[in-house]
C-alpha cells in the first residue's frame, strides 16, 4: 500500500500542475532543482514584530561583498542612530551605520554570520544628554529625496549613502548593481523566497505591498527599464491579490509605469537570480556573466523596501527582517531587528524562544544555502534572512557513501554542470576538466546535495574546488606576465 | 546558550530521504512479478536458483568485503539485485552449483575488484552470465519448456530466436509454441508462456517492472526507450520481423534493468541515447550475423565499455557561451 501510494504521490507531482488560483496566469518555472520540504507554515502567518529597546550591538565592519572598510569612530565615541560609523573608498564599498545611539564600547574581532572572525564594532545603547533642557533627536538621518525627480546620479549616491547591499545573501552593493553598463528591460522583484522554512519575504509582501512596488518603481527609474515584474511562488499566491491592489493603486503606475505579478512554480532553487531570470524570460544569463547582460535587474523584497525607506524618510540600512523558527524553536516568529543584535538578545526580549536542549544545529540564513554557526550571539547582518534552531531530527548529518552513478544530481542541477562527473575531476585533481565541465558556474545552491541518495558532499567538493581553481588561475596569469 | 556542542557542517542542511538502499529496493519490488512468474513457469528449480544467486551473491560480497578488511556493504542491498538478476536471465535449468559460481563472478570478479558499487566498468549480472556461458556453453543454452510448479521433468527444447535462427518460418515458430497463427503467438511471447531465461520471458511482467521504475524516477526513459526502439528499426531494416524480435530474448529485460544500470550506463543524456541505440544495433547485428541466438548480454557489455566515453557527451551548462577561437591571421598579415 506504502509503495501505491508514493507511486500516486510521485505521478501527481509530476504530472498534474499544482491548484491554481489564477487560472489566468500560468506558474513558470526553471529546468532542473529539486523539492525540499517547505517548512514554511510554522511562521508564514505571524506578523513580523519590530524589536525595540535593544540594550547592546555588535555590527560588524564588513557586510558586503566588495573590498574591506575602514571604522570611522573610536571606543568611547557617542553615535547616532543612522550615523556612519564605517566606510572606505572604492567602487564595490558599502558603509554601515550605526543601529542604536550610544557609545562604542569596543573594537574587536568578533565571529560573524559566516562563521569567519570579523572586525566588530560593539555600541551599548545611551539616550543622548540633555543640552540646555533640550533633548537632540538620537537618530542621524539623511534628508528625504525624491528618487523621481532626482539624477541618477544623486540617486545611486544615496542607495551607497544608506549602506544598501542585495539582502538576499550575497551583500552584492546594490549601488553596483543599479547602474548597469546595458540596458536594462526588466526589473523583477524576487519574491521567490524558495529557501524552505524562510517567510519573511512572503510577510514583507503582505504587510508592506506597496513598499514591494514603490521599491520596483524607483529600480525601474533608476535604471532606465520599461517594465517591472514581482514574481511570486505558488506557495505564497495569497500575496497576490495584495501587491496587484497595491499595484493598481500606485501613483507610479498610475503615471505610466508598468508593473506586474508573475506566478513561479514552488522549486528550488526558483529565487535564485539565473534561476529566476530564466523563468520569466527564457533567458539564460551568459557564463561569467551578470543579469545586465540579458537585460536584467533582480533585487530581493527586503531590499526594494530598504531603498525606499532610505530615499522616503532618509533612513540608513540599519534593520532587518528575518524569520526565526526550525524544530528546536519554540515561539517561530517574523522579526524586525537593528543590524547587529545578537540572536540571543532577541530570544531575551522574548519575541523568540527556543529549546536548548533540543536544538543541535543553528543556522543563519536558509537550510539550504546557510551557514551552521556555534551559538546564537551572533549577530543580525544585512544579509541574514532567517536563523534556523533546528532539533536532532532536523540536525541529521550523514557520512559521505560511495557514488552509484545513479544521475540524481544531474538532473537536479539547475545549471546543469554534470555534479557527479564534476566531483571526480574535482577528487582527482583534474582541474582543468573541472573548469571544462563548469566548476567556476557552480551558484552552491545545493540541490545536488540534497537529492544524492548516498549523501555526497558534492557542493562542500565543490566550494574547496573552486578556491583551489582560482588560486590555480591566478598563479597562472602571474607567471604570464 | 545551547545546551551542548553544536553540529557544524557545510550547507546544505537538509536531505532527501532517498538512499541507495531505498533506491535498491525499489529495483527489487520491480523485479518481482517476472521472478514469481518464472517461478510459476519453471517451479522449485527456479526458485532455488534465485534463492542461491542471491545468498551466493550477497555472502560473496561480505566475504570478500571481510578478506580485505574493508566496510560491509551488503545493507545497500546492490548484491541482492545483482544476484536476482543473475538468476532471471540464465536458464531455469542452470545446476545450482553454476548460479552459485555465476553471481560469485559476477560480484568478486565484475563488481569487488574494481572497487565496489558504482566503480565497476561492467554490468555485473551479465559478466556473471557471460562467464558461465563461455564456461559451460552447453548448460546455458540448455531450455526446458514451462511445466508449471510441479516437479515434473523438464523437457528440453529450444528458444523462439533459436528456432528461427535455425531456419524456421514464424509460422512453424508459432505451431511449435501451440499457437494458432503469429498474431497469437505475439500475444502468447507477449504473456510470457514460452522457453527462454527465468525471467525476462514475460514482456507484460517484466514491463510493469519497469514501468514502475520509470514512475518513481529510479530509471530514466531514454536508455530503454532508445534500446527497445533501435531494436525494432534495425530489425526491420535488416529483414527480420522486429515485433518477433522484441518480443523474444532478452531485449526488454534488458533495456529496463540491465542497460540501465547506473554504474556501467553513461551519465549523460546524449550518451545515454547512443548507449541505448549502440545496444539495439548490436543486439540485431549479433542475432543476425553472430554466432548465438540472443546477442543481448554481449551488445550490453560492449556497449559498456563505451560508456566513459560516451559521458563526454555532456549537456550544454547553463549560459554556455562558446570559447572565441583566436582569429587566424590572414594571408597578408603572414606574408
Amino acid at each position: 500500500m506504502l509503495i501505491l501510494q508514493i507511486i500516486v504521490e510521485h505521478v501527481r507531482k509530476r504530472f498534474i500542475p499544482a491548484k491554481e488560483n489564477f487560472s489566468a496566469m500560468t506558474a513558470k518555472t526553471f529546468r532542473g532543482g529539486a523539492h525540499p520540504p517547505e517548512k514554511k507554515d510554522r511562521s508564514s502567518g505571524l506578523a513580523v514584530e519590530r524589536l525595540r529597546d535593544v540594550k547592546q550591538v555588535v555590527i560588524p565592519v564588513n557586510q558586503h561583498f566588495g573590498a574591506p572598510l575602514q571604522p570611522l569612530v573610536k571606543v568611547g565615541d557617542y553615535v547616532k542612530r543612522g550615523q556612519k560609523i564605517a566606510d572606505a573608498d572604492g567602487r564595490m564599498t558599502v558603509p554601515v551605520h550605526a543601529s542604536l545611539a550610544g557609545v562604542v564600547k569596543k573594537i574587536e574581532p568578533r565571529t560573524q554570520s559566516n562563521n569567519l572572525d570579523g572586525p566588530c564594532i560593539i555600541i551599548e545603547a545611551k539616550q543622548p544628554e540633555p543640552v540646555d533642557g533640550v533633548v537632540e533627536s538620537s537618530d542621524d538621518f539623511m534628508p528625504p529625496l525624491d528618487p523621481f525627480t532626482c539624477s541618477k546620479e544623486e540617486a545611486l549616491a544615496r542607495i551607497r549613502a544608506a549602506g544598501i547591499v542585495g539582502m538576499g545573501g550575497a551583500g552584492f552593493p546594490t549601488h553596483v548593481k543599479l547602474a548597469p553598463s546595458k540596458p536594462i528591460s526588466y526589473v523583477i522583484a524576487n519574491g521567490a523566497e524558495c529557501e524552505p522554512y524562510l517567510t519573511i519575504d512572503e510577510r514583507t509582501m503582505i504587510e508592506r505591498p506597496e513598499d514591494v512596488v514603490e521599491g520596483v518603481a524607483i529600480t525601474m527609474k533608476i535604471v532606465n527599464a520599461p517594465e517591472g515584474i514581482i514574481a511570486v511562488e505558488e506557495n505564497k499566491m495569497h500575496a497576490i491579490p495584495l501587491l496587484e491592489k497595491a499595484i493598481a493603486s500606485s501613483p507610479r503606475t498610475r503615471a505610466g509605469m508598468k508593473i506586474r505579478v508573475q506566478l513561479l512554480k514552488t522549486k528550488y532553487p526558483q529565487g535564485g537570480e539565473k534561476m529566476l531570470i530564466t523563468a520569466l524570460t527564457g533567458k539564460e544569463v551568459p557564463s561569467g556573466g551578470l543579469p545586465m547582460d540579458v537585460g536584467c535587474v533582480v533585487q530581493n523584497i527586503g531590499t526594494l523596501c530598504a531603498m525606499v525607506e532610505a530615499f522616503r524618510d532618509g533612513k540608513p540600512l540599519i534593520e532587518r527582517g528575518l524569520t526565526i523558527t526550525g524544530g528546536a524553536c519554540t515561539k517561530p516568529a517574523n522579526v524586525i531587528a537593528p543590524i547587529g543584535t545578537p540572536v540571543a538578545d532577541i530570544i531575551a526580549a522574548g519575541l523568540t524562544a527556543v529549546d536548548d536542549e533540543a536544538l543541535r544545529r543553528i543556522i543563519y540564513g536558509g537550510p539550504m544555502m546557510g551557514v551552521a554557526v556555534p551559538n546564537y550571539s551572533i549577530p543580525v547582518q544585512k544579509n541574514t534572512s532567517g536563523v534556523l534552531f533546528m532539533n536532532a531530527e532536523e540536525a541529521v548529518h550523514y557520512e559521505e557513501e560511495t557514488c552509484i552513478r545513479c544521475g540524481r544530481c544531474m538532473r537536479a542541477c539547475p545549471i546543469r554542470i554534470s555534479p557527479a562527473l564534476l566531483a571526480v575531476s574535482v577528487e582527482t585533481g583534474d582541474y582543468k576538466e573541472a573548469e571544462k565541465i563548469g566548476l567556476l558556474d557552480c551558484i552552491e545552491c545545493g540541490s545536488c546535495s540534497f537529492v544524492c541518495p548516498a549523501h555526497r558532499h558534492l557542493v562542500q567538493k565543490f566550494r574547496v574546488g573552486k578556491q583551489i581553481l582560482r588560486t590555480i588561475k591566478q598563479k597562472e596569469a602571474q607567471n604570464a606576465r | 546558550m545551547p545546551a551542548k556542542g553544536m553540529l557544524l557542517s557545510s550547507s546544505p542542511h537538509s536531505f532527501t530521504p532517498i538512499n541507495t538502499p531505498r533506491m535498491m529496493l525499489s529495483v527489487i519490488i520491480a523485479l518481482i512479478p517476472a521472478s514469481v512468474y518464472g517461478v510459476y513457469l519453471y517451479g522449485f528449480q527456479a526458485l532455488a536458483l534465485i534463492l542461491v544467486t542471491v545468498l551466493s551473491a550477497v555472502a560473496s560480497e561480505y566475504l570478500f568485503r571481510k578478506l580485505i578488511k574493508a566496510k560491509t556493504t551488503i545493507g545497500d542491498f546492490s548484491a541482492i539485485v545483482t544476484g536476482l538478476l543473475l538468476a532471471l536471465i540464465l536458464p531455469p535449468k542452470t545446476p545450482l552449483w553454476m548460479g552459485a559460481m555465476g553471481a560469485f563472478f559476477a560480484i568478486v570478479v565484475a563488481k569487488e575488484f574494481f572497487g565496489g558499487l558504482g566503480a565497476n566498468p561492467f554490468n555485473p549480472a551479465l559478466t556473471g552470465r557471460a562467464f558461465l556461458l563461455m564456461s559451460f556453453p552447453a548448460a546455458i543454452t540448455t531450455w526446458t519448456m514451462p511445466h508449471g510448479l510441479g516437479l515434473a521433468d523438464a523437457t528440453s527444447t529450444a528458444t523462439p530466436l533459436a528456432l528461427v535462427r535455425q531456419g524456421a518460418a514464424l509460422t512453424d515458430v508459432a505451431t511449435y509454441f501451440g499457437a494458432s497463427d503469429i498474431g497469437s503467438l505475439y500475444r502468447q511471447l507477449f504473456m510470457g508462456y514460452r522457453s527462454g531465461s527465468l525471467g525476462e520471458s514475460s514482456i507484460l511482467l517484466v514491463l510493469i517492472g519497469g514501468l514502475f521504475l520509470l514512475a518513481l524516477g529510479v530509471i530514466q526513459w531514454i536508455v530503454p526507450v532508445s534500446v527497445i526502439g533501435s531494436a525494432f528499426l534495425f530489425s526491420w531494416l535488416l529483414g527480420m520481423d522486429p515485433i518477433f524480435n522484441i518480443l523474444t530474448g532478452g531485449v526488454v529485460f534488458g533495456a529496463f534493468f540491465m542497460a540501465t544500470d547506473y554504474a556501467t550506463r553513461p551519465l549523460t543524456p546524449a550518451g545515454q541515447a547512443v548507449f541505448g541505440v549502440g545496444i539495439g544495433l548490436l543486439t540485431v547485428i549479433i542475432r543476425k550475423f553472430g554466432g548465438f541466438p540472443e546477442g543481448v548480454t554481449y551488445a550490453i557489455l560492449i556497449m559498456n565499455l563505451a560508456t566513459p566515453f560516451l559521458n563526454k557527451m555532456r549537456v550544454k551548462k547553463y549560459g554556455f557561451v562558446p570559447p572565441v577561437k583566436p582569429a587566424k591571421p590572414t594571408k597578408e598579415a603572414v606574408k
